[in-house]
């Protein structure tokens, strides 16, 4: 291997790591940005549709409870695979960036309006699309890390 | 909308295109694979429901 393989071999690693983090930070962006853009176009649309469709039927944002640790950790895990937009919905959910449920000077107020959502009739079907749209997403950058490094076709 | 056949239906459509796309690169390859998916989706939560409560 040369010097300038190394170099091209490290900027690939680069510009991988850069896709993954855009394709979390938008999703389906980050396949564009490997020139996989009809692939990228079709999972922005499926997720941002699910999320949005989610966000629309009362989908819980969930809260990091003390009490079930590992069950709402990995909850706030799947809401915050859809990247940056989580927290901008819990500002206009709860009035505040939050993932606790007991943390911070608004802690019942804050568990009055989850609570409140939680009740919806609509929450059930909301959260699993916001969920599954997140969950979505991890397994997206996966996708696009083989991408980058050469493991998939060009389908 | 508040029916829990539609969205059964609507989310295994969902999980079903995104697998295929994901897992499967040609495209007759994909509608069949996510047919399958959706059916197998579909059916499994029937017979789930119906061996529930039957």
């Amino acid at each position: 291997m040369t010097a300038a393989d190394g170099n091209g071999g490290d900027r690939g690693v680069r510009r991988t790591l850069l896709s993954v983090f855009l394709g979390w930070l938008v999703p389906g962006f980050g396949h564009v940005m490997l020139g996989r853009v009809r692939r990228g176009v079709f999972f922005g649309v499926l997720l941002w549709a699910s999320f949005g469709f989610g966000m629309a039927h009362d989908a819980r944002l969930s809260l990091r409870d003390d009490k079930q640790p590992l069950l709402t950790g990995l909850q706030v895990v799947a809401n915050l695979g859809m990247g940056p937009i989580d927290p901008i919905v819990r500002l206009f959910v709860y009035g505040e960036i939050t993932y606790s449920m007991t943390a911070g000077d608004n802690a019942v107020q804050r568990v009055e309006k989850f609570r409140a959502r939680e009740r919806s009739p609509l929450s059930i079907y909301g959260t699993a699309y916001v969920w599954t749209a997140g969950l979505m997403n991890l397994l997206l950058l996966f996708d696009i890390w083989d991408i980058g490094r050469g493991r998939r076709g060009d389908a | 909308m508040r029916s829990h056949l539609f969205h059964m239906l609507l989310f295994a459509g969902l999980l079903s295109a995104y697998f295929a796309v994901l897992l499967r690169d040609d495209k007759r390859e994909r509608i069949r694979f996510g047919l399958l998916l959706w059916g197998g989706l579909v059916g499994g939560a029937l017979a789930l429901a119906f061996l529930m409560a039957p």
